[in-house]
């Protein structure tokens, strides 16, 4: 041991001295840390000074350690503020350093749509699930009886040639013209209380138009119960098109013929565009949505009940009726174009 | 089928109130006003003018000149019209005049100065006639102005319900206008003379096709043009004028809805007619000028030895009757609907008769109409009632039917007093007897659409007025009920594909039998074929999504938008075996994705990118997780990049990239990545639901392994390796790259794998992870020779 420099402290005032010149030319944070650990670390020098205190006479024991503490808490404190320094000096010219184009913004990684009639269908089934309805689906391809006969239109029928069919080869069956056929079907599989609504493709043997087609989507809806009345289709209809279209139109509800329903009632909403005043997209400021009427008493009886005990309402829409209107497609034949710069829109 | 209704016309019989009211209420009643149309002439100046004398114009071939007075007035006009004769009443255009938008100035032709101009019917926006001179009648007073013989009229075009033929007419709408506005009606009056019923005269030989004919011989008729009060109402209703007769035949028509023929009854060979089939062979010259071969299954008005008529729907240019027709043969008859729809279907001609005749029209109709038909022409063409036969085989019953008070209300939802509902139908017709609770009912015989209470309903409710019931929701008896359950994982694949980038396609149903590309589906038969297509590219239901779907990517392809990605839900149809079974209409879930480059290190990401979606669509809605396994050769399929979806050990669909020969079939360049799943068998009906567990107590610990293997050593026995020999800890192993290169040699390929190591007991030391990795590294050393970079 080198008893002068112990029992002293000149060189600790030397050791204050050194370190406070190296903290101060500490260039960044990295070597700060690193002369943290040279003076104060595990291997570091004050780390030696301290425990070399324990060979020391008592009497120069008490001096010195109080001395060397004072010195650890001084580098402690000027490593302390120079990171301080240092950090607020960085943080000053952040806005330099890490300058970004701000106005540069590519698109996130491709997105995917879903289809307009996807959209529109999910609208009105919330609708009608919020008054308790249920969705019930059929087969597209139908028989005779489902499709025509048990709906009051026998072979012949002047309704069948608003409805020309695509038929099976070799088959009696047929594409299902209409959604109809699920009421007949659902019927035959429940008794009343029903409320359904049945979406689904249909097919007509039509050229295609901008506003006709060979295979389009229609949505049925059926509500059979003891005691159901025209008053309640009406507010049924009104509740349906004011939740999809808003509930600033204005709903007429008009005589209608259908073979299966008596008394018939057609339905409009008043146009969105003109606000009913009449003009190139609408007919006299109406915008005719749906067909409906109270469930004809036979059509009941085909589908195993009893007209005497209970009664109902049915109406049909064109589900891309409904979607041109409200996402104002012009042209039918978008809907199974499938063009992509179409179907991003939705 | 659109109906034209004057204003003017109707108000012969209801004193109709402004047109604006009555196309509102009519249209609320369920007669559609589909356009109000104000009709007026567009010409000024146009008298009624007298022929007083014809020469030719010296030196013209074509053209004479017309001497005419107008009034007090003689005026000399050059015309080059040959169907005039002295005495004519022709519209003459003074000079100063106006037609529509032309102003008529005194000309001169040859050296002789034509002062005004004689007009044709299309000059003067009356008609579709060019051939000559429009001929007024012979009452029209010479000076007069030819706008006081075609008044201003309103006129609503009708688009009517199959249902009502009875409306196909203006008594039919007066009679609608009477009921909804409480006017009364005042029907036209016919003939009271009753003759009896010559069985001579008309014979019904196929009864089948005819329910009713009534038939009326009128002599000493002289044919000429119609007044022009009759003209002036034809041409407001779209007909064309022809003669008197004709002319009161079609005023008959839209006054009574009944369509009439005449026969010039000197032209009919033993002056009778008979109701039959066409014979094999028989042909008939129609009034359109055309010849037609008639079928067998056509029913035909004859004379004694041929078909002068086409029963229902044309009549035959042989007894037409012309200006020289002096005895005239009257037809109000009631032919069977259906056979005149299929005969107006193969013949290829809808007429304004066959279109009403075909709603089925009551043969209550006819009689009326006759007699209307023959006061008409007596009034207009002089002549005398001589002969009449009325053949009625089976003569309508009416059915009385009851309407009780509560089935109104029950049925509508309001309460209509029994005196107003009574009010309603005696309006429309009906005859009703007894009071308040229970009505007794009688369609008028005009009627054939009414049946039951709830036709009545009808009636009385759209009369009343549909916008005047409440708006009511019905009550809430209805058990809760969730939505169809299906729809649900549907909608929430949906919204997974659509998350991962694809967007929602809707295709054809109907597909090319030729273009359809086999997908090797378990029990996919053969295609179900369109009887009546109308197009070969749709002549069979799809079994698969994809070939609607390359259809679509075709299409954007062309539309300059490679690299599309599109998904479909949708119903695939497979035969069941007979032609009568309901064929199986599995739903399907497919996708493809358009990769534009060729390279085949493209098309490799997108596949991945695919199988990816597929596996998170398995996690979301999936009965089970799925696994992949390298498929059998798949028709349609590149035979190195597809794979089987395993699901519980069974199949449940196919992705891969498709083969280049069947993108050729779509003239798609690039590549194509496709999968398709048998949905119903492949999700749960209901999505699962999410069941949370604790989370852990102990940190995990994570371990990144990468192996290299040479040859075709899959990544599915690597993981199945590291499971086995990774132990309890080893709770998560993920697949996280694949890189072949130079570095690597040929041959060889490196997979990295992410191992995630977790206890619920304690926190694991590096020693127990090190050990369970050492045991992985050295089954994969054993098993597949692999060698383990860390």
């Amino acid at each position: 041991m080198q008893g002068g420099q112990a029992s002293g402290t000149a060189d600790l005032d030397q050791l204050v001295r050194s370190a406070r010149e190296q903290i101060a030319a500490a260039p960044d944070e990295a070597t700060l840390e690193q002369l943290r650990i040279d003076l104060l670390g595990k291997k570091g020098v004050m780390t030696a000074t301290l425990r070399g205190l324990g060979s020391l006479p008592a009497d120069q024991r008490a001096a010195r350690g109080a001395r060397a503490n004072d010195v650890k808490n001084e580098i402690e404190s000027m490593l302390t503020a120079r990171t301080g320094a240092l950090a607020d000096a960085r943080l000053e010219t952040i806005g330099e350093r890490e300058w970004m184009d701000v106005t540069f913004v590519p698109a996130l990684a491709r997105r995917g749509h879903l289809h307009p009639l996807s959209l529109i269908l999910r609208d009105v089934k919330a609708i009608f699930s919020r008054i308790g309805y249920e969705v019930a689906l059929g087969p597209e391809v139908e028989d005779d009886f489902h499709n025509f006969e048990a709906l009051n239109i026998p072979a012949e029928h002047p309704a069948r040639d608003t409805m020309d069919s695509f038929y099976l080869e070799g088959s009696p069956l047929l594409l299902r013209t209409h959604t109809s056929p699920v009421q007949i079907r659902y019927m035959q599989a429940h008794q009343p209380p029903i409320r359904i609504i049945a979406p689904g493709a249909v097919y007509r043997r039509d050229a295609t138009d901008p506003y006709h087609g060979s295979q389009f989507h229609q949505v049925e809806g059926l509500c059979i119960d003891e005691d159901i009345r025209f008053s309640d289709l009406k507010g049924t209809i009104e509740y349906f098109c004011r939740s999809l279209f808003g509930a600033d139109r204005r709903i007429r509800i008009t005589g209608d013929h259908f073979p299966f329903t008596e008394p018939s009632a057609g339905a409009a909403v008043s146009c969105g565009i003109c606000g009913g005043a009449g003009c190139r997209s609408c007919k006299g400021g109406w915008l005719e949505i749906l067909g409906s009427g109270m469930v004809h008493p036979q059509v009941l009886r085909n589908g195993g009940i009893d007209p005497a005990r209970f009664s109902g309402f049915a109406f049909g829409a064109g589900l891309e009726r409904l979607a041109m209107l409200k996402y104002k497609i012009a042209d039918l034949r978008a809907f199974l174009d499938d063009d992509v710069r179409f179907l991003r829109q939705f | 089928m659109a109906m034209l209704i004057s204003l003017a016309w109707l108000r012969d019989y209801v004193d109709a109130p402004e047109p604006a009211a009555v196309a509102d209420r009519l249209t609320l009643a369920g007669l559609e006003v589909e356009r109000i149309i104000p009709h007026a002439v567009a010409f000024e100046r146009v008298v009624v003018a007298e022929v007083t004398e014809l020469r030719p114009l010296p030196g013209s071939g074509k053209n004479q000149i017309a001497r005419v007075r107008t009034g007090g007035d003689l005026s000399e006009v050059v015309t080059g019209a040959w169907n005039l004769r002295v005495g004519d009443r022709v519209p003459y255009a003074l000079p100063g005049s106006r037609l529509g938008e032309r102003v008529i100035e005194p000309k001169t032709f040859l050296g002789v100065t034509s002062q005004g101009m004689l007009c044709s019917p299309i000059e003067l926006g009356l008609g579709e006639d060019a051939g000559g001179i429009m001929i007024l009648d012979r009452g029209a007073q010479p000076g007069a102005d030819l706008r006081q013989l075609y008044p201003p009229d309103t006129i609503f075009e009708l688009d009517l319900k199959s249902n009502r033929p009875d409306l196909f007419c203006h008594l039919g709408v007066a009679r609608e206008v009477g009921a909804l506005f409480k006017l009364a009606v005042r029907p036209p009056e016919g003939s009271r003379r009753r003759l009896k019923s010559n069985p001579a005269l008309v014979t019904i030989e196929a009864p089948e096709g005819c329910r009713r004919f009534a038939g009326r011989l009128i002599t000493g008729v002289r044919v000429a043009p119609s007044p022009a009060w009759l003209q002036a109402r034809l041409h407001a209703a779209g007909v064309r004028p022809i003669n008197n007769v004709v002319d009161v035949t079609n005023y008959v028509m839209l006054e009574l809805g009944q369509p009439m023929h005449a026969f010039d009854h000197a032209r009919l060979q033993g002056g009778r007619l008979v109701i039959r089939r066409a014979r094999p062979g028989e042909t008939l010259l129609a009034l359109d000028g055309k010849e037609r071969p008639l079928s067998p299954e056509f029913m035909v008005v004859a004379d004694a030895t041929r078909a002068q008529a086409l029963a229902g729907i044309i009549g035959g240019e042989e007894s037409a009757v012309t200006e020289g027709t002096t005895a005239v043969l009257l037809e109000a008859a009631t032919w069977e609907p259906r056979r005149i729809r299929m005969t107006a279907r193969q013949v290829g001609l809808r007429t304004e008769a066959s279109t009403r005749f075909e709603k089925g029209l009551s043969p209550a109709l006819s009689l009326p109409a006759v007699d209307r038909a023959a006061q008409l022409i007596h009034e207009l063409a002089g002549g005398e009632e001589k002969d009449a036969a009325d053949v009625y085989l089976e003569p309508l019953v009416p059915a009385v039917i009851e309407l009780s008070a509560g089935e109104l209300e029950r049925t509508l939802g309001l309460v209509i007093p029994s005196a107003d509902a009574k009010d309603i139908l005696v309006r429309l017709g009906f005859a009703v007897e007894g009071q308040q609770e229970l009505l007794l009912v009688t369609p008028p015989a005009f009627r054939l659409d009414c049946h039951i209470p709830a036709d009545l309903v009808e009636e009385v409710g759209r009369i009343y007025g549909y916008d005047r019931i409440p708006s009511t929701l019905p009550g809430a008896r209805t058990a809760v009920r969730e939505l169809y359950q299906q729809a649900r994982s549907a909608d929430l694949a949906k919204d997974v594909l659509v998350g991962c980038g694809y967007e929602e396609a809707v295709t054809n149903t109907l597909v090319g039998v030729a273009s359809t590309l086999r997908v090797h589906m378990p029990d996919a038969p053969k295609a179900l074929r369109i009887k009546n297509p109308l197009a070969e590219t749709r002549d069979a239901l799809r079994q698969s999504l994809l070939p609607g779907l390359l259809e679509a990517l075709s299409l954007n392809a062309r539309q300059d938008q490679p690299g599309a990605g599109l998904f479909e839900i949708g119903a695939a149809f497979w035969s069941a075996g007979k032609g009568s079974d309901f064929p199986h209409e599995p739903r399907l879930l497919a996708t493809v994705a358009h990769v534009a480059a060729s390279s085949a290190g493209a098309a490799a990401v997108e596949l991945r990118r695919v199988q990816a979606a597929l596996r998170l669509l398995a996690e979301r809605v999936g009965k089970a997780p799925i696994e992949f396994q390298p498929a059998q050769p798949v028709d349609g399929f590149h035979p190195g990049r597809t794979a089987t979806l395993i699901q519980d050990g069974e199949p449940v669909g196919v992705v891969g990239e498709l083969h280049p020969r069947v993108l050729a079939g779509f003239d798609l360049p690039g590549r194509v990545i496709a999968a398709e799943v048998v949905f119903d068998r492949f999700a749960q009906p209901d999505p699962p639901v999410p069941q949370a567990r604790p989370l852990p107590r102990f940190p995990g610990v994570r371990r990144d392994l990468t192996v290299v293997v040479s040859g075709r050593i899959l990544g599915n026995e690597l993981m199945q390796v590291i499971r086995q020999r990774g132990g309890y800890t080893l709770r998560e192993i993920s697949m996280q790259s694949e890189y072949e290169g130079p570095q690597l040699g040929a041959g060889r390929r490196s997979l990295s794998f992410g191992l995630h190591y977790q206890a619920d007991d304690r926190t694991l030391t590096s020693e127990e992870v090190s050990a369970s990795y050492e045991r992985i590294v050295e089954g994969l050393k054993e098993r597949f020779q692999a060698e383990v970079r860390s």
